[in-house]
């Protein structure tokens, strides 16, 4: 059990280093005080549900509810500090006994890939590259 | 996840994705949604002398639905006048874009997440009615 953590944790590590340079993404929760299988990643200004759908080849689920019966955003998340939108935007990753190595690095490139990809689809991400203050906006909520 | 091939389509190779200049004359731009609500439509079209939308393009964070139905009334709204966009709405066959693309929205508690395209195309063609608008959309969000 402690051997089997300890590889989990260190495929856990692995994946939040190879996302950690990737812009505006927030981990969610404590890295120090975590169970080790458990990573937690908002992808600023790409919507949860969509990644999903970009990154099929791998089971995870949203933090958010668009994968549920409501529309409303992790509670867990808001609760945690973060925004709406953060939560919006948010994977919950988790590591089992059997995944390895080269699925992860798999992950890593994949993810990276698709962030880009809905990032040039996403209006916020083109109004923040051009120095728009997302939060001085009021919105036009349907 | 139950979306017909039409909307993976869409979502998977949207059309008509990108920005023209905002403050170009024959640009309006119409944006609806909120990041807190988890989905925000960007679309522009292209008027040209005659009222008829030349091109049309679209930026959308949201659910794969959201990202497919904005890429299929990109393709909709060319070719139309502003007053045939316009009546264009989510509720013109019962659901909108995405109905349109195969899938029942009543199936679908995710509904909510592509009612942007019509509303935001009616707001969009309202504005373009109205004028050529030199705003911004950060500015137009506000109305």
């Amino acid at each position: 059990m402690a051997t089997e953590n300890e590889r989990i944790r260190m495929l856990r590590d692995r994946l939040a280093k190879g996302l950690a340079d990737i812009e505006e993404i927030y981990i969610n929760g404590d890295l120090e005080r975590r169970v080790p299988h458990n990573l937690n990643v908002s992808f600023n200004y790409v919507e949860g549900e969509s990644l999903i759908m970009a990154i099929k080849d791998i089971a995870v689920s949203s933090g958010s509810a668009c994968t549920s019966a409501s529309l409303e955003p992790s509670y867990v998340l808001r609760a945690l500090g973060r925004s709406d939108e953060l939560a919006h935007s948010s994977i919950r990753f988790t590591i089992g006994r059997f995944t390895t190595e080269e699925e992860i690095d798999y992950a890593i490139a994949l993810l990276r890939r698709k962030v880009e990809k809905l990032r040039e689809l996403s209006p916020l991400w083109e109004m923040y590259k051009d120095g728009v203050d997302l939060d001085t906006v009021q919105w036009a909520a349907h | 996840m139950a979306y017909s091939d039409k909307v993976l389509d869409h979502y998977e190779n949207p059309r008509n994705v990108g920005s023209f200049a905002k403050n170009a004359d024959d640009v309006g731009t119409g944006m609806v949604g909120a990041p807190a609500c988890g989905d925000v439509m960007k679309l522009q079209i292209r008027v040209g002398k005659d009222g008829v939308i030349e091109d049309a393009k679209f930026k959308t964070y949201g659910c794969g639905s959201a990202i497919a139905s904005s890429s299929l009334v990109t393709e909709w709204v060319k070719g139309k006048t502003l007053d045939e966009a316009a009546a264009i709405t989510q509720h013109a066959d019962r659901g909108g874009a995405r109905a349109a693309a195969g899938e029942d929205p009543l199936l679908d508690p995710r509904r909510g997440c592509d009612q942007g395209g019509g509303r935001r195309l009616q707001d969009q063609a309202r504005r373009g009615r109205r004028t050529r608008s030199r705003r911004a959309p950060q500015e137009q969000a506000a109305d």
